[in-house]
Order: structure tokens, then C-alpha cells, then sequence
């Protein structure tokens, strides 16, 4: 049996995550410089996870400070969807800092609201679609084992 | 002014998506003229045990992966149900290595239900956690008292 986590956690992050790209959604409509910030500090958040997610400071965020504070969870969920769903997440970062490469703002625009849309699912519906994608696109044989 | 309208939009989008989410989440379909199960072809379990029994008036069939976080519960609902109701079969299928079944059923999501009739033929079916007392009035409908 893999790792089991309590799934209030990536759903935390995910609020922090849908946060930080509506403000960089409006600032790069607006034209404003420091949405380039942002685009830049939601692909190292994503990166983190995906590569280092003991060590993330979501993670340690809701273990210091958010779940001393709650009940006890109902259940725990298997480690491996919110995993894959945070590689969903960094792909479409990815875009965003493509998109700041090549200076096309409609690719940062669609960066940030894709992950915008998946983290404001996750964080108020709890509602993943990125572990949705999961089953589907194996199915399809899109991904390995 | 105009971002803030695409703010408030994309937000609208999202609120929308989620709430079709809520509203469907869970919420089975009857079935005419499906496929008749073969149970031989399927690799059923009761417990982690392989089994192959029809129920006498239903069988209910639960597809599961082991990154399937809200499966165990499902397991422990309707695993009740057999055991308080006569002419009820419970079975499980494990598609994680499976996308081959998983892509027969054309299931996108775990746990995913299916009630069979006494004839194995698929009555109904549900994707994501169901709601109990649905299954109940497909089981009574079959003749489950």
C-alpha cells in the first residue's frame, strides 16, 4: 500500500494556488510587469511538489500551523492523484513561462486561468481534476505505470 | 475595468463548472438494453477474495483502483447492504492493471457502481461515491426487500 495523506492538505494548497493566479490573471490583462512574478512563482511551487513535495511549504504550512487546528480527518486518500494532479498543474505552468519566453501573453493568460479553474475546483468544490485526468488518460494508454 | 469583468467570468465559469459537479456527483442512471455482465470474464472479489456468485434478485458490481482515496467507504456501504438485505450479491473489481476492463466500461472515474438484475444485465449505474439511498430503491425495485 502506498503513502495515505489526509486530503484537506492538497486542498489548502490549492486555495493558496487559486489565489495567487487570479491575481496574476488580472495583472497580466492589466498589463502589469509583476504578473511575470507570479507566473514565475507558481511554476517553482508546482516544481516543488512534483520533485521535493516533503519539503514544500504548502505541506508544511497545513502541518505547522492548519491541521493542529482541526479534527481528526475522516478519511485519508491515496498520495498518488494529488501527486499527478500537481504534475497536471506544473505542465500548465510550464505554459505560462513559455509563454513569457516566447512574450505571448495570450499563452500566460491561459496558463493562469487553467490553474486557476483546477485549484478553485479543488479548494471550494473539492472537486480534482487532475486525479479525474488520471484514469482517463491511462485509459488512453497516455501514461505509464 | 475591463480584466476585472474577465476576473469576475472566469470566476463565474468556475463557480458554474463546479456546481454542475455538485449537482451530478453521485447521481446514478437507469439503463435499458445494456450488456449482459459475464462474471466469468471478470476478475470479481469479495474481500480480496476472487468470487464469482450472483446475488438471487441483484448483484451489485464496485470498480475500485488502490489510488482510489473514497473507495474503502463505498466498500463498507454497500458490503451493509449485502449483508441486510436477502438475494444481494456484493462483488469488486480492481481496474488498476485493468485498463482494459476500465476501458470496456468506459469507467472515468472510481469507484464506479453497477447493479445487475437476476439476469447479470446492467440496470444502473453510478460514477463517484453514490448515494445510498438510490442504490436502495434500484435494489427494492429488483425485488430486494
Amino acid at each position: 500500500m502506498s503513502s495515505q495523506i489526509d486530503p484537506r492538505g492538497p486542498r489548502f494548497g490549492a486555495g493558496i494556488t487559486a489565489a495567487l493566479s487570479l491575481i496574476g490573471f488580472y495583472l497580466q490583462l492589466e498589463g502589469i510587469a509583476a504578473s511575470a512574478t507570479f507566473t514565475l512563482g507558481l511554476f517553482v511551487l508546482f516544481a516543488w511538489n512534483v520533485f521535493l513535495p516533503a519539503t514544500h511549504p504548502y505541506a508544511l504550512i497545513f502541518q505547522k500551523l492548519v491541521r493542529p487546528r482541526l479534527s481528526a480527518p475522516t478519511s485519508l486518500e491515496d498520495v498518488r492523484p494529488p501527486r499527478f494532479a500537481q504534475q497536471v498543474g506544473f505542465v500548465f505552468s510550464l505554459l505560462g513561462v513559455a509563454g513569457l519566453a516566447l512574450g505571448s501573453g495570450e499563452l500566460i493568460v491561459a496558463s493562469f486561468a487553467f490553474i486557476f479553474v483546477a485549484a478553485f475546483l479543488n479548494a471550494v468544490f473539492d472537486y480534482c481534476l487532475g486525479c479525474q485526468m488520471y484514469l482517463v488518460l491511462k485509459r488512453f494508454g497516455l501514461l505509464g505505470k | 475595468m475591463d480584466s476585472l469583468y474577465l476576473v469576475l467570468g472566469l470566476l463565474a465559469v468556475a463557480s458554474f463548472a463546479g456546481l454542475v459537479f455538485r449537482a451530478t456527483r453521485g447521481r446514478g442512471r437507469e439503463l435499458s438494453g445494456a450488456e449482459l455482465v459475464d462474471l466469468e470474464r471478470l476478475p470479481t472479489e469479495k474481500n480480496g477474495v476472487p468470487t464469482k456468485v450472483l446475488g438471487r434478485r441483484a448483484t451489485l458490481i464496485q470498480f475500485s483502483t488502490k489510488y482510489c482515496g473514497q473507495c474503502p467507504g463505498v466498500r463498507r456501504q454497500l458490503a451493509q447492504l449485502e449483508y441486510r438485505h436477502g438475494g444481494v450479491s456484493f462483488l469488486e473489481v480492481d481496474v488498476t492493471d485493468r485498463m482494459d476492463i476500465a476501458a470496456h466500461f468506459k469507467i472515468s472515474q472510481t469507484p464506479t457502481v453497477l447493479v445487475l438484475n437476476s439476469n447479470s444485465q446492467i440496470v444502473y449505474r453510478v460514477g463517484g461515491v453514490p448515494h445510498m439511498n438510490e442504490i436502495t430503491e434500484e435494489l427494492a425495485k429488483l425485488g430486494v426487500a
